[in-house]
Order: structure tokens, then sequence, then C-alpha cells
């Protein structure tokens, strides 16, 4: 599964870079616009070890921020899955705070927080927070009625087992959609950097944007997607691992 | 296993109300031009074994939900004698995958009913399932297992609503015999499609008939066979015919 998605990456990655060299080739255009392999590799080998480094800061900022909506969401999802109007309010107020995209709302963020950690943080949890909030509130508003039923009628229903029975039987929508969160958290957390930080590795694709340097974009981009495709082929071996436990399959 | 009757439930019939009364149930589905139960009523006047017949779609399970509460709205009108609640069980019924079978029956049991579920556990053949998952049983094992955690329950009447679908014909007939000697004292309203079964093994047998049909319903009483018995087979031919009649 983890080399899966390692070598998928490679091949997305590589065909990229071909199409590149292609148009490089096709169309005559300078090492300015697009760098040749060469250079491409004299990048890599000069700024790899600093990428790692920000790859690194902006994936922590990521996993950490990817774990703060996954909480939120679940929270959300739980206390609003009722049909009453509580639950009502609480899934009114969750999906109103979504109403402005997040990247529209990232200036005022960076100008009351400041270009650092937190701002970030806030940032990235606010991008995946979202779509999970959808899946979680669609997975525990659905009653599984051929479970619930003996439970609800013999008086044994209480919340936590009502929610740990949808968990379960959309473990696989779970496990997939959280997997699938990481990437926002990711493409998150590099905006936020992108927009304002200070660090992190969208903040080093800004710099080598305002140099005009290619090489340096596409050495980060290497640098993101192998990450990335090393943590989500992490996360669904973990989900599998997981499912396997639990429903003994 | 020796058997034991469980007459020390708190299903004890009141001698002075009948089993259940429906009286007057208008129902309709909403978006449907006509109601389904315009004036039904029904009664069983004690308890036993009894059964819910007529054709598929006819409003059977919908009647059930009805007398259980599981469709709302109607406690006016619907009343049952004893204590405890009208409990509802149907064929689709799954236990949660987390844990085995036999885990699950054992925290579904009430305090004090540790040897009931023993000795249904043994007379309905699930000794051997219980390290199983329930995902890995087949349609007729699922349903003798939801069907015993159903019956370690309070309740003083019990629809069953084809709960012993895709169980063998040996099976079924071992299985309704342990209920009926288990819980002479207890109400239990079987839904089914099969008429001899029906006629066979219930004491009162409502009828629901077609919505043209005046009145909708008729009370049939069947052969309420047990085990110990010698069964009239041509009394049981006139129950069948009976019914057939009725629906």
């Amino acid at each position: 599964m983890l080399h899966r998605r390692i070598y998928q990456f490679f091949i997305v990655y590589f065909l990229g870079i071909g199409l590149l060299f292609g148009i490089k080739l096709v169309l005559g255009l300078s090492d300015y616009v697009i760098p040749g392999p060469s250079n491409l590799w004299n990048t890599a080998t000069a700024e790899w070890y600093r990428y790692l480094g920000d790859v690194l800061n902006t994936f922590t900022v990521a996993v950490v921020g990817q774990v703060l909506s996954i909480i939120i969401a679940l929270t959300v999802g739980v206390v609003g899955r009722k049909a009453t109007w509580f639950g009502s309010f609480i899934k009114v107020a969750a999906y109103n705070v979504q109403a402005y995209p997040i990247v529209a709302i990232a200036p005022i963020l960076f100008i009351l927080l400041g270009d650092g950690y937190l701002t970030r943080l806030f940032i990235a949890a606010m991008i995946c927070y979202f779509p999970l909030l959808l899946s979680v509130i669609g997975i525990m508003g659905e009653p599984v009625a051929d479970i619930e039923h003996f439970y609800r009628i013999t008086g044994r229903l209480r919340w936590q087992l009502e929610v740990k029975i949808r968990a379960f039987e959309n473990l696989y929508k779970l496990t997939t959609v959280i997997s699938g969160s990481a990437t926002l958290a990711m493409a998150g957390t590099i905006v936020a950097e992108f927009i304002a930080a200070n660090a992190g590795i969208g903040y080093s694709i800004r710099i080598a944007l305002y140099q005009s340097d290619l090489s340096k974009i596409l050495v980060a981009l290497f640098m993101i997607g192998i990450t990335l495709s090393f943590y989500q082929g992490v996360l669904e071996m973990l989900g599998t691992s997981l499912k396997k436990s639990w429903a003994g399959k | 296993m020796k058997a034991k009757l469980f007459s020390g439930f708190p299903l004890t019939h009141d001698a002075q109300m009948s089993l259940l009364s429906c009286k007057d149930i208008r129902f309709q589905y909403p978006g449907t031009k006509t109601p389904l139960f315009d004036g039904l009523t029904i009664t069983i006047d004690r308890p036993g074994f009894h059964a819910l017949f007529g054709p598929s779609g006819i409003g059977k399970t919908t009647l059930a939900k009805i007398i259980s509460g599981d469709i709302a709205g109607f406690s006016k009108q619907v009343k049952a004698s004893g204590k405890g609640p009208c409990l509802y069980t149907y064929n689709q019924e799954r236990l949660p995958g987390w844990s085995s079978v036999g885990r699950h029956v054992e925290q579904s049991t009430p305090e004090g009913r540790e040897s009931l579920r023993d000795h249904l556990i043994h007379g309905f053949g699930l000794s051997n399932l219980l390290g199983m998952r329930f995902s890995q049983l087949s349609m007729g094992q699922c349903n003798r297992v939801n069907l015993l955690r159903y019956l370690l329950q309070d309740f003083r009447l019990l629809i069953m609503d084809e709960s012993l679908a895709n169980v063998d014909e040996p099976t079924r007939e071992i299985i309704i015999y342990q209920i009926k000697s288990t819980f002479p004292k207890a109400g239990f309203l079987y839904i089914s499609h099969n008429v001899v079964e029906v006629a066979r093994f219930c004491d009162q047998i409502i009828v629901l008939r077609g919505r043209h049909k005046n009145p909708r319903t008729r009370l049939i009483v069947g052969q309420n066979h047990q085990k110990s018995q010698p069964l009239d087979k041509g009394a049981l031919e006139a129950s069948m015919l009976e019914i057939m009649n009725a629906a």
C-alpha cells in the first residue's frame, strides 16, 4: 500500500517533468523559462536538504492541523447528528463558518495573529475541516436501523453506542476521508505559507517564484509529493489495520 | 439440557384485560391517496403463540410497528395487558460486527437470565456459533441469533416479523416448540407467509385482508400444536383452508 502510493507519485511526477522538457524542446524555450535536466539536478543536489527541513516544518503543521480538524469535525458531527434545535444550530453554525473561502479571510488571520505557527495551523485546520465535517455529519446523521433497532427499543442505545455503531458501519468511508484530508491539510498549510508566513515550504516556493527559479519550485514539489505520498500510505495502512483489528476481517 | 418454564417472567397475563386490543386504527402513508387502515380493530384475548397472516403489501409490518410503537401516535388505540414493552423484531436485523456473537448475546442478557440464555442457545442450536462474528453467519443463523436476544428481554408481547425466515423447516419447528414451552404465559405475534406453519403452531390467527374486503380482519383459531400432542391432520387442513379462504 505504502510502496504503491510512492511509485504512483514517481510516475505522475516524472510524467509532469517529461511534459515540461517536451514543451521546452518543442518550443525551444531557454533554461530561464524551463530549466534543463542538468540544471534541475544541480538545484536538487544543492537545495534538497534545506527543502527537506522546510517540508518537514510544513508537514508538522499540516499533521497537527489535520488532527485538530478531525477532532473538531467529529465533535460537531456527533453533537449535530440529532434533528434537534441544538443539532441544527450546530450544523448551521459549522456550515456558516465556511461561507467565506478560508483563503479570502487568511489576510485577516495574518493581521490579527501574525505570520507565525498559529496562523498556519489555523488555516490548515480550517481548509481540511469542512470536507471532513460533511462526511462526519453525513455518517453520524444516518441511522443504521437494522442494528440500532434492538438497542433503541430495549432502551440500551446511549449516544456513545450510537456513534460507535455508525462509525463502525462507515469505517471504510471515514478512513478514506481522513486519509484524503491529509492532502487538504498539506495544501492548506502551503497556501498559508505562500500568502504570508515566514517559514515552511510554501514560503520557500514564494521566494523561488520571486526569483523566477522554476527548478527550485520543481524540487520543492518533489519534496512535498514524496512526503505526502508517504504520509497517505501510512494513514491507509493504519486504516486497514484498524479495520482488521476492529472488524476481525 | 433440561427445559425450564419461565413463568416467573414479568409477562403474566391479566385475566381482566385482553392480551392485545387495537381499536379504530386509521393510518395513511404520506404521499398515498388511500389509507392503509381505516378503522381497523383487532383483539387477541389471551396470551400464547398467535399469528398475523396476509398477503404481501397488505400492511402486516405497518400494523406490527403501530402495535410496538415503532410508528408513534397510537398509544390511545393500542392497549396490551401485562408489564414490559411490546417488542418488534424483524428478519433483517444485524448485530454489530466489532465482537463475537457470544459476546453480544452476553452483553444483551439482563441480570438473572443467564440460565435462560444458555437454555435457548442450546435449544436454538447456536452453541457452535458463539465465537463467530455476525457477518460470518448464514442468514438463518443470523435470524436465530437475533430472535434469541429478544427472547431474553422483558416484554409483554413479542412481534416476530418473519423472524425465522431462511431457517430450515426442522429447526424452525424445534425453535417454535421451544418458545411455546419455555414461555407459556407470554404473548407472541408471529408474522409469516407459511400457512401450514401458522395453522399448525399458532393459537389465534389474525388474517389481514385486502382493502376492498369487509371486515378487514378475520380471527381464525389455529391448532396451537404442542410437541407432546398428537397432530390432528384433518383439523390442520381445515384451519389451513379457513385461513386461505379468509385471506
